[in-house]
C-alpha cells in the first residue's frame, strides 16, 4: 500500500531521514516511535508533499508518488496530481488544525464538495454519518473553538475520512490532549484499524502501540533501527538503542 | 456681545452649510471612491505579495516601497503639478483619486498582508493534505480568516482617509477645506473657520467610528472567536 525506497531528506546540512526503506501492506497497522527529532513527522509529511523528500522514490498502492534526487524532481508532479495524491491519504495532526471558521459539518464537508465535487445533499450525508461514528452529532453545529481537544481531534479524524482515503496518517493525534481525552481519541483509532483501515501512526502511547499495531517501527536520528511486531519490539528488541529508547521512557 | 463677535457667529452660521455641501458633495465621495479602489489593489497587491507570483511580486514590492516612503502630498503634486509637465494632465479630482487609492492600496495591502500572515501555517497544511489547491485554500480557508483579523485597521485606515482627503485642497480640490480657505480668504477669521472645518471633519469621523464599532460588535457576534 506505501512503500518508500532509499528515501533520504534533508534541511540544509541537517539529515533528517537517511535511507529510509518501508512497505506498508494494506490493512496494516503501523505505529512509529522514536525520539523527539528522528524524522517521525517528517517521514509523514513527505507522502503527500507537504515536505518534499532529498531523493528517493515513494509509492503509494503501486503508483509513484514522489521521485527525486539531489533535492530535484526527477518526476513532476502537477498540482492536479498532488491533489489526487492527497486525497487518498487523510492526514491527522498533533495540533487538529481544524478550520475555526467552519462549523464540525462544514469542517467535514468542505473538501468532498470542493475536491471530490459531490453535491452539497451528498457531502452532508456523507458528513453527518462521519460525526456520527466519532461520536459527536450533538456538536455539528458548533464551531472548534467550542469544543475540547479530543472532540476536536475526533472532528479532525472525521475530516480526514471524507475525502474516502486509502489509507490514514496520523501525527502523535493525542500528544496535545489532557490525559482524560486522549482515551476517546484512541478509541476512534482502535475502531477504525478493526475496520481494516490502513494507517501509519507516529505516536508516544506505547499501549496503543502494543495492542492496536501489526508492526512497530523505531526510528532514531533519521534511521529506521528496527521493525518488528509489538511483542518483540517492547518485550525483546534486537537493538540496543530500541531497548535504550524503551528503559527511557516506560 | 461686542461687533466682532456677532459678525464671527455671522460667518460660522454663514459657512456652515457651504462647508457641510463640500463635505458631503466632495470630501466623502472623494473617500469612498478612493477607498474602494484603493481596497482593490490592496488586496489584489497583497495576494500578489503573498503568493510570491513572479514577476508582478518584484513590481508590487516596489510600488508599496515608493508609496510609503514618500510624503501623501509630494505624491499628489507630482501627479497633478509635474505629470502635464509629460503631457499627462489630469482634472483635481482624478488627481486625488488616483494619489489616495494609491496611498489605500499600498498600505492597506500591508494590512491585508499581515492578517493572510497571521493565520497559522496549519491550517495551509491541513487543507493541502485535503487536497485543496492554493486558490481554493486562500479563498475558502485563509481569506475568510485573515478578513476578521484586517477589518479593524482597514477600517482605521477609512477613518485616517477622511482627514488625509483634506490634501487635495492643495491641488485645487474644492473639497470641504478649500472651501475653507475660500471662506478664510474673504473673511480674515482663520480661526475661526478652520476650527469649523475641523468640527465638521470631527462629526464625519465620529460617525464613521461610531458606525464601525457597531459593525465590529456585529462581526464579532456572528460565528467563530478565535480560540
Ligand atoms: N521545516 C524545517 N526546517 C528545518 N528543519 C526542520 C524542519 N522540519 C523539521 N526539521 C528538523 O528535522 C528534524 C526531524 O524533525 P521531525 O519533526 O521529523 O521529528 P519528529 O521525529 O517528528 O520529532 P517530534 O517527536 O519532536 O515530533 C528535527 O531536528 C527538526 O528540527
Ligand atoms: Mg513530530
Amino acid at each position: 500500500m506505501i512503500r518508500l525506497e532509499n528515501v533520504y531528506k534533508s534541511f540544509g546540512s541537517l539529515e533528517v531521514l537517511k535511507n529510509i526503506n518501508l512497505t506498508i501492506e494494506k490493512g496494516e497497522v503501523v505505529c512509529i516511535i522514536g525520539p523527539s527529532g528522528s524524522g517521525k513527522s517528517t517521514l509523514l509529511r513527505s507522502l503527500n508533499h507537504l515536505e518534499r523528500i532529498t531523493s528517493g522514490k515513494l509509492y503509494i498502492d503501486n503508483e509513484l508518488v514522489d521521485e527525486r534526487a539531489n533535492d530535484r524532481d526527477i518526476h513532476k508532479f502537477s498540482p492536479k496530481r498532488v491533489s489526487e495524491i492527497c486525497s487518498e491519504l487523510g492526514m491527522v495532526f498533533q495540533r487538529f488544525n481544524l478550520f475555526p471558521h467552519m462549523t464540525v459539518l462544514e469542517n467535514v464537508m468542505l473538501a468532498p464538495r470542493k475536491v471530490r465535487n459531490l453535491t452539497k445533499k451528498e457531502a452532508e450525508e456523507a458528513a453527518l454519518e462521519l460525526v456520527a461514528k466519532v461520536g459527536l452529532t450533538d456538536k455539528k453545529d458548533e464551531y472548534p473553538s467550542r469544543l475540547s481537544g479530543g472532540q476536536q481531534q475526533r472532528v479532525a479524524i472525521a475530516r480526514a475520512l471524507a475525502m474516502e482515503p486509502k489509507i490514514m496518517l496520523f501525527d502523535e493525534p493525542t500528544s496535545a490532549l489532557d490525559p482524560e481525552l486522549v482515551i476517546e481519541v484512541l478509541d476512534v483509532m482502535k475502531a477504525l484499524a478493526s475496520e481494516g483501515m490502513t494507517m501509519l501512526v507516529v505516536t508516544h502511547e506505547m499501549g496503543f502501540a502494543r495492542e492496536v499495531a501489526d508492526r512497530v517501527v523505531f526510528m532514531d536520528k533519521g534511521e529506521i533501527v528496527e521493525i518488528d511486531s509489538p511483542e518483540n519490539i517492547f518485550n525483546n528488541p534486537s537493538q540496543n538503542r530500541t531497548r535504550e529508547f524503551l528503559s527511557r521512557i516506560l | 456681545m461686542d461687533d466682532r463677535m456677532v459678525r464671527v457667529i455671522g460667518i460660522l452660521i454663514d459657512s456652515f452649510i457651504p462647508l457641510l455641501k463640500a463635505g458631503v458633495m466632495f470630501t466623502v465621495p472623494l473617500t469612498i471612491i478612493s477607498f474602494i479602489l484603493g481596497l482593490i489593489v490592496a488586496f489584489t497587491v497583497a495576494i500578489i505579495r503573498v503568493t510570491n507570483f513572479k514577476p508582478l511580486n518584484g513590481i508590487v514590492k516596489f510600488y508599496v516601497w515608493i508609496v510609503r516612503g514618500t510624503p501623501l502630498l509630494v505624491q499628489l503634486f507630482i501627479i497633478f503639478y509635474g505629470l502635464p509637465s509629460i503631457g499627462i494632465i489630469l482634472s483635481a479630482l482624478v488627481s486625488a483619486i488616483i494619489g489616495f487609492t494609491l496611498s489605500v492600496g499600498a498600505y492597506g495591502s500591508e494590512i491585508i498582508r499581515a492578517a493572510i500572515l497571521s493565520v497559522p501555517k496549519g491550517q495551509w497544511e491541513a487543507a493541502h493534505a485535503l487536497g485543496l489547491s492554493k486558490s481554493q485554500t486562500l479563498l475558502y480557508i485563509i481569506l475568510p480568516q485573515a478578513i476578521k483579523v484586517a477589518i479593524p485597521p482597514i477600517a482605521n485606515s477609512f477613518i485616517s482617509l477622511v482627514k488625509d482627503t483634506s490634501l487635495a485642497a492643495a491641488v485645487t480640490f474644492s473639497d470641504l477645506f478649500q472651501v475653507a480657505q475660500q471662506i478664510t480668504a474673504r473673511t480674515y477669521e482663520p480661526l475661526w473657520l478652520y476650527m469649523e472645518a475641523a468640527f465638521i471633519y470631527l462629526i464625519f469621523c465620529s460617525v464613521l467610528t461610531m458606525i464601525q464599532s457597531k459593525l465590529e460588535v456585529r462581526f464579532m457576534k456572528s460565528g467563530y472567536s478565535h480560540d
